[in-house]
């Protein structure tokens, strides 16, 4: 019925259109509103950072694309929620490790490694891995992996600012687990739509072409991040 | 116990295919990348891709903002005694910036507040409350009203602040708890500011 829409050429259309909106385009940074209250804090502030972390989320189009392509072929809800635990494990890992421990690692590279994880994830989604190497590496172990360097991701972003010690942990866990709520909102929004167009066939005749636009979109990340650290240090 | 997974990938496709696609999407990343997001995010136009589609105006910063009032300069020297305050208040417009320096011979309670007019008397937005003998920076009024800053001595002696401001305001009010009244700007030499 809607076949004239071609998901996988919409696809192609919107996830450019969806990486330019201009955080992504600046490395996605917090707004300056937000940043001046983060280093203004001093002690614990529970619901705003909360907000800052579930903001950061539902518009961090770079997290958003590797869930899509995290759960583009999973069916059942069951696998939905373990595979989208071991990612909230591992970024929750490194985030708090990340900024306790005073971690100082290059935001840009630590950007470009997630923007690689998504082209990562699209090339597994096409069956690239058993056509090209005839193998396919540990899906789960994979998201582990990448969800550790997103983690390290959001403990930069924490990190531009100076966060004082003073409620650091509690302020830490409170942007975490504002994480999880926007990851949990918009995985909802992805779940509801991928779920109404794989009951169409063109989810399958289109699959492929859409990871190959997620790919794409990885990319673009990459580009943008690796761009940024050699001139814009 | 392995279930059957209805297809955990895309159909299977030749290896070709996944080469095109592959690198389709690097050179259309690499197309949108280099056409539209440096000449937007960074002004860089090497393709003129930027020129001529006009997103090189999205990469210009804002470096400047007109002002509406005429530019002044202000420096006062206020004495506080010991368990006294004082308020030390401009009208800025919306949008009107002021550099400021204050130093005081001492310790102070202070704040920077404004309140937009129309406000009900007492509101007032608090942006900057601590304890401190100094304080620098730049201010750039959110709202049309007053702005200034409340100082108070809670220590056994007289403390001074010497204020230095320059910017775009007018009215300067000054209040204690004994008396209060307009005050005419004067520059640092101490001579009168139109």
């Amino acid at each position: 019925m809607f076949s004239f829409l071609r998901p996988g050429i919409l696809a192609a259309l919107v996830l450019p259109a969806l990486l330019l909106a201009p955080e992504v385009a600046a490395g996605h940074p917090m707004d300056t509103q937000n940043a001046a209250f983060v280093q203004g804090v001093d002690g614990p502030a529970p619901a705003p950072f909360m907000y800052l972390g579930a903001k950061h989320m539902v518009t961090g189009t770079d997290h958003l694309l590797f869930l899509v392509g995290v759960i583009f072929f999973l069916y059942r809800l069951r696998d939905v929620v373990l595979y989208v635990s071991l990612f909230t494990l591992g970024h929750s890992v490194t985030l708090l490790l990340g900024v306790l421990g005073g971690l100082e690692v290059n935001a840009y590279l630590i950007d470009a490694i997630i923007g690689l994880s998504v082209c990562y994830k699209a090339f597994e989604n096409m069956g690239g891995f058993e056509r090209v190497f005839n193998v396919r590496p540990n899906t789960k172990a994979a998201v582990l992996i990448f969800g550790l360097f997103h983690g390290l991701g959001l403990a930069t972003k924490l990190q531009e600012f100076t966060v004082t010690d003073n409620g650091l942990v509690a302020n830490i866990l409170s942007f975490n687990v504002g994480v999880e709520i926007g990851q949990v909102l918009a995985l909802s929004a992805v779940l509801i739509g991928i779920t109404l167009w794989r009951m169409r066939p063109s989810f399958f005749r289109h699959a492929f072409m859409t990871n190959a636009a997620l790919m794409g979109g990885g990319f673009l990340l990459t580009a943008q991040q690796i761009f940024g650290y050699f001139f814009y240090p | 116990m392995a279930e059957p997974v209805p297809s955990p990938t895309a159909p299977p496709t030749s290896i070709k295919r996944l080469g095109i696609a592959a690198l389709a999407s690097l050179v259309v990343a690499a197309l949108v990348f280099v056409g539209a997001v440096l000449p937007a995010e960074r002004g860089v136009d090497p393709l003129g891709t930027g020129e001529l589609f006009g997103l090189l105006a999205l990469a210009q910063v804002v470096a400047i903002t007109a002002e509406e009032d005429e530019y002044r300069l202000d420096a006062y020297e206020l004495p506080v005694g010991p368990g006294e305050w004082v308020e030390y208040t401009y009208r800025i417009q919306e949008g009107g910036t002021m550099v400021y320096s204050w130093t005081a011979t001492g310790p102070l309670e202070y704040n920077f507040h404004s309140a937009p007019d129309g406000a009900p008397p007492g509101y007032a937005e608090s942006f900057d409350a601590q304890e401190n003998d100094v304080a620098h920076g730049s201010y750039i009024a959110p709202f049309t009203g007053v702005h200034g800053w409340y100082w108070e001595n809670a220590g056994a002696d007289e403390v001074t602040i010497t204020l230095h401001t320059a910017g775009f305001y007018r009215d300067a009010h000054v209040a204690r708890d004994r008396a209060d009244g307009y005050r005419t700007l004067r520059d640092p030499r101490g001579n009168p500011v139109e």
